[in-house]
């Protein structure tokens, strides 16, 4: 009996993805509609559990995959972002097409997205860990993986790395740079929560998605609270990597504040969650031959809040298509797969690399120069600033706060 | 020796697997195993961990 091999699993595949998550199974599906043979594998026995995100997903990315959701991957409508200073009385509403999205239910948008790549011809094995790349001759050559408690060497034209933070197929790979450190990585603590006041002082904030900043309460990161319903919200912390002592103390610690803490008065969790999120730069390199490395794995998480999803399912898109072309020609060289590179960052980077000043320059502010200028400051004026535009923001400021000159300076000379 | 887990504590998050540089850590389906060979003891994992759950032993 135990010799029974399993079944839907052959030993040679065009594409071998390693993570069913959004970029892993994005490009599982547009590999597989190229008409690559595609293998997808997840060491987890259910796709899209466990959750270890604040799940929020901006409109605009939805609409750029051409995905549908289906009504109970939606946990929330948000309409907008609320920003709110250290003190927690000072903030900002910001309502544009740029801050319309949704707080997902993770585990139905993954497993959805798993399907479609099923779908669209993508085999996916479950409980099917990767320990180990095949190299041949300098390139990668496939996948060493333990399927059901059997050991087994699954052979590739291509692997595709998706395994998130850890990314140990990338560093596996001889990508130094995938692991992450604490300088350049935010650390996070989310509770999932019932009986959570969405309205306070008069005002409903259920269809926003609100942001705490200060070193009182997430020390180069911030606070958050996604609605996920009328009553519950995703209540999580991030704090940078060399911040002592840890994320769950500064969430407690917020959680009890004055300022909010009548706002979880009743509240009690439903589920924890936790794990790293690389802000700082993605990898230095995407391709290798035969190998490429898509979404979280790749370090490709927006700087400023954190989210991954969308980033990650624009590269997983993009790879998916380069790897069904390189396949189908037999040329999967790193600079034939580098046309992957070139096209994400022709995308995503004059955006991206805006951010990681701005987060640079965000880090530098005291809680006094927060309070004072998130006072000060419009919707249009976040917009604008969170588009690129940092001059305008940056003058209004330096009125008030002329010795924010050196600091904000960067962002002028940009 | 290598580093500790307590596992009344941990989540299984995997912050630490991603923060730990000589690849000593895993992170399978239910839990986060250590590879006590590979652990050098730097205590970039204890510093990571969101619930701080990871702890180096005592020097003698």
């Amino acid at each position: 009996m135990d010799d029974i091999d399993v079944p839907l699993i052959r030993n040679e595949y065009d594409i071998i993805i390693i993570g069913a998550g959004p970029a892993g199974s994005i490009a599982a599906k547009e590999a597989a509609k190229r008409g690559a043979s595609v293998l997808m594998i997840d060491r987890r026995k259910e796709l899209g559990a466990p959750v270890r995100c604040g799940e929020g997903l901006g409109m605009k990315h939805v609409e750029a995959m051409g995905i549908k959701l289906a009504p109970q991957a939606i946990s929330a409508n948000i309409n907008g972002a609320r920003v709110i200073a250290p003190d927690l009385k000072h903030d900002i509403v910001i309502k544009t097409p740029e801050t319309k999205g949704y707080v997902l239910d993770r585990k139905v948008f993954d497993k959805d997205l798993a399907k479609d790549a099923g779908r669209a011809g993508s085999q996916i094995a479950v409980k099917c860990e990767a320990y180990d790349l095949i190299s041949e001759g300098g390139r990668i050559a496939g996948v060493k993986c333990i399927h059901n408690g059997r050991r087994r060497d699954v052979r590739a034209k291509i692997v595709i790395a998706a395994d998130g933070a850890e990314s140990i197929m990338a560093r596996l790979a001889g990508m130094k740079d995938a692991v992450s450190t604490l300088y350049d990585t935010d650390y996070g603590y989310e509770y999932e929560l019932v009986n959570v006041k969405l309205q306070d002082g008069g005002r409903d904030f259920s269809d926003l998605i609100e942001i705490f900043f200060g070193k009182e309460w997430a020390p180069r990161g911030y606070t958050w609270i996604f609605p996920k319903g009328p009553d519950s919200a995703n209540v999580g912390v991030g704090i940078g990597g060399l911040e002592k002592p840890n994320a769950i103390h500064y969430l407690h610690k917020f959680m009890l504040a004055d300022g909010v803490k009548h706002r979880f008065e009743n509240a009690v969790p439903v589920a924890c969650k936790g794990g790293a999120i690389p802000v700082g730069a993605p990898v230095k390199e995407f391709c290798a031959d035969g190998f490429m490395v898509v979404g979280t794995a790749a370090h490709q998480v927006d700087p400023i809040h954190g989210g991954g999803i969308g980033l990650a399912m624009n590269a997983g898109r993009i790879a998916g298509i380069v790897a069904a072309e390189g396949a189908a020609d037999n040329k999967v060289d790193k600079q034939t797969l580098d046309r992957y590179k070139k096209e994400w960052y022709d995308a995503e980077w004059s955006k991206f690399n805006k951010r990681l000043m701005l987060r640079k320059v965000l880090e530098k502010l005291s809680d006094e120069d927060l309070n004072a200028i998130i006072g000060n400051l419009s919707s249009e004026d976040i917009d604008k600033t969170l588009g690129g535009d940092f001059k305008p923001v940056v003058e209004k400021v330096l009125l008030k706060r002329p010795q924010l000159l050196k600091v904000l300076s960067a962002l002028l000379n940009f | 020796m290598a580093v500790k887990i307590d596992h009344s504590k941990c989540i299984y998050c995997g912050a630490c697997v991603a923060t730990c540089p000589y690849l000593a850590l895993r992170l399978n389906e239910v839990y986060v195993e250590v590879f006590p060979d590979k652990c050098v003891e730097c205590g970039l994992c204890t510093k990571a961990c969101p619930t701080g759950c990871m702890s180096l032993p005592e020097k003698k």
